[in-house]
């Protein structure tokens, strides 16, 4: 490399330079915004763009910016809205407000691009369910966001199959998996042929999918996935009542009744196993109702809350959005009105759709809507009622996603493979949580 | 246009020797032609190395920044020196990971290559019907992805209806799990690298086979030579420069298998299918911690670089057995 | 023609006379169809039908719509398939010309530090695109030596595009092979550097310019980071982008991902049917002379 050494050490020297004027440019530190009461709200909102939800979104905004006078403007992304997130982070050119799954507050409020609330400054916060607050704080008991919408889930059960093998709806779970039975082996849509299962099971390791769908079922089989311990948590996923709920997992899988491909499956590909028919019980939320009425037909299906389980109880996950106000805006007291404006009776309502496509309030988390003043779709009910009275969100640790990643590779392990053992697998998985939780210093 | 004709020969290995001048770094004198060829170079080279300079190195520099901090736009990134590479190395899964990549790099490119090879020699030639015969071949490697993980979530579908289980059963074999059985899924996800990248192979070697030397078919048919013979002694020497850029290519892309595996079992079953850049992706990506993410791809990159190398080293090897060099007066 | 026809081809497969190799070689010809392409129309038979069942292929409808056509119209399809085109267009056009160019001195120039350009070209293929999103995110919108900002327009997308490390490889590895003794009568003839660039090197470039420009417009068409980052809104957006969201999208089924697909399937498979056209005109035309 004699004659290369010259040219490597130009190249070097402008890679040096580079990176020092790169780095300088990039210095952080916490951001303080010149205020304007005026400036115009940048908001987004975690939606398919062109979608029915977006054009809702952009209504409310509209009807915000027709009440307050600050213009607002609403940019819809779907897939990619984390990456999208981060790039503005990184630029420092946050939104001023995100609408967005209550499961990213502990990572946004650990990044630092979100702002903390007093729940006391939001006007009419107090006529807000408790527990929609609850999907608010982070573990250190801060408020991050504003809660906007609620959501539980239920079962979706073919009801022209439940009648063809002449079944009713099952009330507990043993009823529960003996309809799994007969959908797999009764020939349910009479084709003559053996080819229909039980239940779909969106089970991938992706986004922690596995934990994600069956967190509801092993709650309600007394499980848990971590549990109060002096004044921090310990995982509780070895615990007997865990281990017998993944045994129930594991045999329905191995026995034949969940969709054979379950342990790969992402939810955009379990919703066409249950609209075509190859199985016939899906768990899942009200957002599928739209597309299932359309593909399936509203009267192919029944929506049933899932039944108490060995626990004594059904206790099913809540989810929702959250209304987030983000870090270095220029109009703090904009993104507290548009919070207000949001969460009020208007603002609920609005969101909530009536009985289209475009809810972007599922469930309204204001107390003083009721959901049957705006849609008269009585199946809304039923996942209110669930959401209400079983309604239970995911854990409240510094870091969730690590937790459940963790817990859907193993879940996902013990439905793979009908020859692991569960007490074993889930005994391995309570010590890398307990490793995860202490990283976290939320051990106590 | 009266050059378009001229063959682009490519010079069979059994020829007579060319005497040449040798590679450049031979020679020590800088004289005013090698000036010359270095302004020419520089100002041909220009458009391309700038767009890489801002678009490549540039990001490529700031990940190895990223890499030993924690990064938090809005409170300030965190100097934590080694501890992203270490938050990768400690994971248990990472030496699994490293062995299904190069059990896939190896078996994508070395499947690929084969399966390419064959497609190319039987489907070359000029006629129409070939045509379309090659742009339907070509049609994997088309599609996007999202859709292609679709289709062979199909085709392989578990049950004993899904259709390569109605095939194999024929011949009374299955029915197999395919990507939804630890036994079976690195072997499924294999096949449908291949099944994507031989005919992306196939139209290298066909460019490839494009510009060998007809005389030299012809010459061999007179000496009485075998279809075989000649594959040999004409037609594999003289693809050689496609042999390069492919085991070059294989080299840079094998070990950053990614989007396949996250579309088809995102690393499942029981982690049978975790590659490097799934599980960086879930160390990283998937929690916003852009440092483990960056410290895991520079990794990568330092591994791709090694072997890239050495596949350069060794083309080299045998590319010093003599060879036409360009011009160096 | 027909003296030398056995000899166009390495295997003689495709030429090979008599009526129990042409029954053969259809049945050759058929298996790669179907081994290939099959599973790929079948598929795309489903975006014309109500429901998709995932665990069959159907190559016959029960029923055919165009009701998946029409969803993802209403979701602005073919916005996105106009912006795809755009930058497809112009990024393939400026792509083919910087990797010429850069492989004319990659292999016919021999110069100092030519082993280091040539591996730091290399090391731009390296970098999983996930992992540069945010460090590349940052250039876009302040892009070095010239701080320009990018984001928000289509060029954004089509200058980091216009220099391929492949295109780059793959030409610089096609040029090493022509004969410098063409060149060096036109230098003697006193023609400059650019004469001999374009009237001597790149006529002789035709079957690897096929090669390269179909590679490159899967490559540009595909591209999904980089229009992701330079977007501002759904305006901006390609069709790659607009199929990822399509995937998970809830309120959408199997059907309308497929439609959509299939629109973005066509432009590529035209494409390919064109300049595999000019990509055998390089090959026939030497193997006549041949």
């Amino acid at each position: 490399m004699f004659r290369g050494r010259p040219r490597t050490r130009f190249v070097t020297t402008a890679l040096a330079a580079v990176l020092i004027g790169a780095t300088a440019a990039c210095g952080g530190g916490p951001v303080e915004a010149e205020q304007d009461p005026n400036a115009a709200l940048d908001i987004w909102i975690r939606k398919p763009p062109d979608s029915p939800t977006a054009q809702t979104a952009r209504d409310l905004a509209a009807a915000f910016t027709e009440e307050t006078g600050i213009p607002t403007e609403v940019t819809a992304i779907f897939e990619d809205f984390e990456t999208k997130l981060q790039q503005a982070a990184s630029q420092q050119d946050l939104p001023d407000i995100v609408i967005n799954d209550t499961a990213q507050l502990s990572t946004m409020a650990g990044q630092g691009i979100v702002r903390e609330i007093d729940p006391a400054d939001i006007e009419g916060g107090d006529t807000l369910t408790p527990r929609s607050w609850d999907a608010t704080r982070t573990y250190d008991g801060k408020t991050y966001a504003v809660p906007f919408s609620a959501q539980s889930f239920a079962l979706f059960v073919r009801k022209d199959w439940r009648e063809a093998v002449g079944a009713e709806i099952p009330t507990d779970w043993d009823e529960l998996q003996a309809l799994a039975e007969d959908f797999t082996t009764e020939d349910p849509d009479g084709n003559g042929e053996d080819d229909t299962y039980g239940y779909v099971v969106p089970g991938s390791t992706k986004r922690g999918y596995t934990a994600w769908y069956y967190s509801s079922f092993l709650w309600s089989a007394g499980g848990d996935f971590v549990t109060a311990s002096g004044d921090g948590l310990a995982p509780a996923i070895d615990s007997e009542a865990s281990v017998s709920a993944l045994r129930w997992f594991q045999d329905s899988m191995c026995d034949g009744t969940v969709v054979p491909d379950a342990v790969t499956l992402e939810t955009s590909q379990a919703h066409p196993l249950f609209e075509s028919g190859v199985a016939g019980i899906y768990f899942t939320g009200p957002y599928m109702m739209s597309r299932f009425d359309e593909n399936l037909g509203a009267d192919k299906y029944e929506i049933v809350a899932l039944p108490a389980g060995p626990g004594g109880t059904s206790s099913v996950l809540a989810e929702g959005e959250n209304v987030y106000l983000m870090a270095g805006s220029a109009n703090e007291a904009g993104q507290e009105r548009f919070a207000e404006f949001a969460v009020s009776v208007t603002g609920q309502t609005i969101g909530m759709a009536g009985d289209t496509a475009g809810n972007i309030v599922r469930l309204p988390v204001n107390t003083e809507v009721a959901i049957g003043d705006v849609r008269t779709d009585e199946r809304w009910r039923i996942f209110d009622e669930v959401y209400r009275e079983s309604g239970r969100y995911v854990p409240t640790v510094p870091e969730w996603t690590p937790l459940l990643q963790a817990s859907a590779e193993s879940f996902n392990t013990i439905l793979a493979d009908c020859g692991v053992d569960v007490a074993t697998e889930l005994g391995a998985l309570a010590t890398t949580m307990a490793e995860e939780l202490e990283k976290q210093g939320a051990t106590g | 246009m009266t050059t378009t004709g001229h063959p682009v020969t490519a010079r069979p290995v059994d020829a007579e020797p060319v005497p040449s001048p040798g590679p450049a770094r031979r020679r020590r004198r800088f004289g005013p032609h090698a000036l010359r060829n270095l302004l020419v170079a520089a100002v041909f080279l220009a458009p391309a190395l700038l767009i890489f300079l801002a678009f490549k190195f540039i990001p490529m520099v700031r990940a190895v920044e990223m890499s030993f901090h924690e990064v938090r736009p809005y409170l300030g990134n965190l100097w934590v020196g080694l501890e992203n590479y270490r938050t990768l190395l400690d994971s248990d899964d990472f030496l699994p990971a490293v062995w299904h990549t190069v059990v896939l790099a190896v078996g994508q490119t070395g499947g690929s290559m084969v399966v390419g090879m064959v497609l190319a020699l039987l489907l070359e030639g000029g006629a129409r019907h070939l045509w379309f015969i090659r742009t339907a071949v070509f049609l994997p490697t088309v599609v996007a992805l999202a859709v292609i993980a679709e289709v062979w979530r199909v085709l392989y579908y578990p049950g004993e209806a899904g259709v390569v289980n109605s095939l194999i059963g024929w011949v009374g074999l299955g029915p197999s799990q395919f990507f939804n059985s630890a036994d079976t899924s690195l072997w499924s996800v294999m096949s449908v690298g291949i099944w994507r990248g031989a005919p992306y192979d196939m139209m290298i070697i066909l460019a490839g086979l494009a510009g060998v030397d007809r005389t030299l078919y012809e010459a061999a048919a007179v000496d009485g030579a075998t279809i075989r013979q000649r594959l040999w002694h004409v037609t594999f020497p003289a693809l050689r420069p496609v042999f390069a850029i492919l085991f070059t290519l294989a080299a840079i892309r094998g070990l950053r298998v990614f989007t396949e595996i996250y579309l088809l079992t995102d690393g499942g079953p029981n982690g049978s299918t975790e590659v490097i850049m799934t599980l960086m992706f879930k160390l990283g990506l998937d929690r916003s911690e852009l440092g483990v993410a960056s410290a895991g791809s520079i990794m990568l990159l330092l591994a791709t670089v090694v072997l890239t190398l050495a596949v350069q080293l060794a083309r080299r090897r045998r590319a010093d057995r003599p060879r036409k060099e360009a011009p160096s007066r | 023609m027909s003296r030398t026809e056995r000899f166009d081809t390495a295997l003689g497969f495709t030429t090979a006379k008599g009526p129990v190799m042409r029954v053969v070689r259809w049945l050759v010809y058929a298996v790669c169809v179907v081994v290939f392409a099959g599973p790929l129309l079948s598929l795309l038979v489903n975006a014309f039908t109500p429901v998709a069942k995932p665990t069959e292929l159907t190559l016959i409808p029960d029923e055919i719509t165009l009701d998946n056509f029409a969803r993802a119209f209403d979701r602005g399809v073919l916005g996105y398939l106009l912006n795809s085109f755009f930058v497809v267009g112009f990024g393939l056009l400026l792509q083919i010309l910087v990797s010429l160019s850069a492989a004319y001195a990659l292999a016919r120039k021999r110069f100092p530090g030519m082993r280091l350009v040539f591996l730091l070209i290399l090391s731009t293929m390296m970098l999983p695109e996930e992992i540069l999103a945010i460090p590349l995110s940052l250039v876009l919108a302040d892009v070095p030596l010239v701080g320009v900002d990018l984001t928000g327009t289509l060029l954004g997308m089509i200058i980091p595009v216009a220099a391929w490390g492949f295109s780059i490889l793959v030409m610089t590895e096609f040029m090493k092979e022509i004969p410098v003794e063409l060149e060096e009568a036109a230098r003697i003839d006193g023609a400059g550097e650019f004469r001999i660039f374009f009237s001597v090197v790149l006529p002789l470039c035709r079957p690897a310019l096929g090669v390269i420009g179909i590679f490159g417009f899967v490559m540009i068409w595909d591209q999904y980071m980089l229009p992701l980052l330079v977007a501002d809104d759904a305006g901006q957006y390609t069709l790659p982008l607009a199929l990822r969201t399509l995937r998970t999208d809830p309120e959408v089924g199997l059907g309308v991902l497929l439609a959509a697909s299939l629109l973005a399937l066509l432009p590529s498979v035209i494409a390919f049917l064109a300049m595999q056209r000019q990509f055998m005109k390089g090959l026939t035309s030497g193997a006549i002379k041949g």
